[in-house]
């Protein structure tokens, strides 16, 4: 790796993470006067919401209100936004002054004079699992992320490009350039927001439950894709063998609650997000029946409780009941066999597909950037708030503040009303360090 | 030395190996939607009537089916009397 040369900047606060709770942060700042670097490591802005369906507990289209919001943040002109980079360290210079070392990598895509034509897209030989589409189906090694994706542009995926130039020949603009280079940049700043969010439980881990193996048993995250507007079939259907369920079973807390794999909490957003799906099936293929295999359920929330009983009256069928074990028929059918915590026996059940609610991890990234400093993490090894109840978005580092689901689980309210908590921290630390 | 626009695939080439896996990776698709699209030409055709034609399994069947419809080469067809599985032919 080659790394052009280093080039110094300066901006009042660094944001790294720019999912929901990052650009709410990095937007509150702007507005407040102050200038921004938020650092996402993805091609794209809007983290994990972007690619939600709809959202608990009000059903609003999570692209109606995230494409407006990111776009925000995109046209905001005390905002520098920095995709496909990462922070490598951070080292405290002097009392209220931080120096960090940004990595951007190469894109090969000159993002300002892309028009996302998708010629590129067309020509470009290469078919590759899609990761945004959570590997349902195919992309181009020349692709535009996702429909939304902000920056819209399209970016070459070097590590499966032939280098065959057809993508360049038709390109319009001449924006495909593969003599991009890594750059590096040290940054000075005086406060820093870490909004690295979390990550997603790999149900592989609990192989009684099939996940890779039976093509059927899928995760909550592909279904979100699957009910989304840009879906990667044309309905909700069975990966398979293409077949329209009717029959459909979610197993909730997988990878949460549960000592055996490590992660003893709950992940706060399953119960619910899982009683979003199950409505969204309902509409989608009236027909089928849903069945919602639970331990408890946490509708804690604002309306959670009445968005629950919503699901019962829609018909959803909730069954107390641990899963033991997935078994797969011939025909690709799952028998789901379970303890039935009421009665207190096992059962078995069959169902045509099988939705696994994985549990949120956390993202360990943000400990390893600091030098000099520690930047503690709790227990279960979401960034540590050191004034949990006094000052929520205090982290071990004067100066650094956390927000969203770097610090533990949460939905997108809180997540975003934890932002506001970081940036207006940060203000108050910057305002006061003046 | 600068680079002509337009060309610069070519200065990565000369820096950088393609992978053999790569290549054979490519092949593979190339053939699969050969085939996909050849035994559609003869007319709209179901997942399981394709994996018939084709020696791959199913899952794959419909994991570059529906990239093909993605790359706009395939469309959706009519679903059977069960609402249960579509068919799927050429887009024309
Ligand atoms: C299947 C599913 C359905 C859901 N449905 C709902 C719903 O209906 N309603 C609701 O309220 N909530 C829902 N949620 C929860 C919601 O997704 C989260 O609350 C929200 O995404 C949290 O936002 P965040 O910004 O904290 O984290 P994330 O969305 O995880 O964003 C973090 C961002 O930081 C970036 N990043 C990570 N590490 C680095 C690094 N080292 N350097 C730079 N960038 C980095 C990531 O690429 C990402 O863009 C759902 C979650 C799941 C899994
Ligand atoms: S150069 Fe790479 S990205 Fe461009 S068309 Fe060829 S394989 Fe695709």
């Amino acid at each position: 790796m080659k790394i052009e040369q280093e080039k110094n900047i300066s901006f009042d606060a660094l944001v790294v993470g720019g999912g929901i709770a990052g650009g709410e942060a990095a937007l509150n700042l702007a507005n407040t006067g102050f200038k921004v670097l938020l650092i996402e490591k993805d091609l794209s802005l809007g983290g994990k919401m972007i690619m939600l369906s709809k959202v608990f507990p009000t059903l609003d289209c999570a692209a109606c209100i995230t494409t407006p919001k990111v776009s925000e943040i995109a046209r905001h002109s005390n905002i520098t936004i920095y995709t496909s980079s990462e922070v490598s360290s951070i080292s405290k210079i002097a009392k209220d002054n931080f120096e960090a070392i940004v990595i951007k990598k190469p894109r090969y895509v000159v993002i300002e004079d892309c028009t996302a034509c998708q010629l590129c897209e067309e020509a470009c030989p290469i078919s590759v699992s899609d990761q945004y589409q959570y590997n349902m189906v195919g992309r181009k090694a020349a692709f535009i992320p996702f429909s939304i994706a902000n920056p819209k542009a399209a970016a070459i995926d070097i590590d499966n490009c032939i280098l065959c130039g057809a993508c360049e020949k038709v390109c319009p603009t001449n924006c495909i350039d593969f003599t991009q280079e890594t750059e590096e940049y040290r940054v000075s700043i005086k406060t820093v927001i870490l909004a690295t969010g979390f990550k997603l439980f790999d149900p592989v881990l609990i192989p009684r439950y099939g996940y890779g193996v039976y093509k059927n048993v899928i995760t909550s995250m592909q279904m979100e894709r699957e009910l989304a507007p840009t879906r990667p079939f044309n309905t909700v259907l069975r990966p398979g063998d293409g077949k329209v369920p009717d029959k459909i079973a979610y197993v909730l807390c997988t990878g949460s609650r549960d000592a055996t794999i490590g992660n003893p909490i709950c992940s706060q957003i399953c119960c619910m997000y899982s009683i979003k799906q199950s409505q969204l099936l309902m509409g989608a293929l009236p027909m089928a029946d849903v069945t919602i295999y639970y331990i408890n359920i946490r509708s804690f929330g604002k309306g959670f409780e009445e968005f629950y009983q919503q699901a019962k009256g829609m018909g959803v069928n909730f069954v107390k009941g641990k899963i033991g074990k997935i078994t797969e028929t011939e025909k690709g059918n799952l028998i789901l066999r379970y303890e039935d915590i009421n009665e207190g026996i096992v059962k078995e059940e069959e169902h045509d597909m099988v939705i696994l609610s994985v549990g949120a991890l956390p993202n360990q990234d943000a400990s390893k950037l600091f030098k000099g400093e520690e930047l503690q993490l709790d227990q279960h090894k979401f960034i540590y708030q050191s004034d949990l109840l006094g000052s929520p978005s205090k982290t071990s580092i004067e100066g650094v503040f956390v927000a969203g689901t770097a610090s533990g689980p949460m939905d997108i309210p809180d997540s975003i009303l934890s932002a506001g908590s970081a940036s207006s921290e940060a203000i108050s630390y910057l305002i006061q360090n003046k | 030395m600068e680079v002509e626009k337009g060309k610069t695939a070519k200065y990565l080439r000369d820096k950088r190996e393609v992978s053999q896996d790569l290549k054979d990776n490519l092949k593979i698709f190339n053939k699969i939607k050969k085939e996909i699209l050849e035994a559609l030409k003869e007319g709209d055709l179901t997942i399981d009537q394709l994996t018939q034609k084709l020696n791959i399994p199913k899952h794959e069947v419909v994991y570059y089916l529906m990239s093909l419809i993605k790359y706009g080469f395939v469309q959706t067809g009519e679903v059977d009397d069960m609402d249960e599985y579509f068919s799927y032919k050429l887009k024309k």
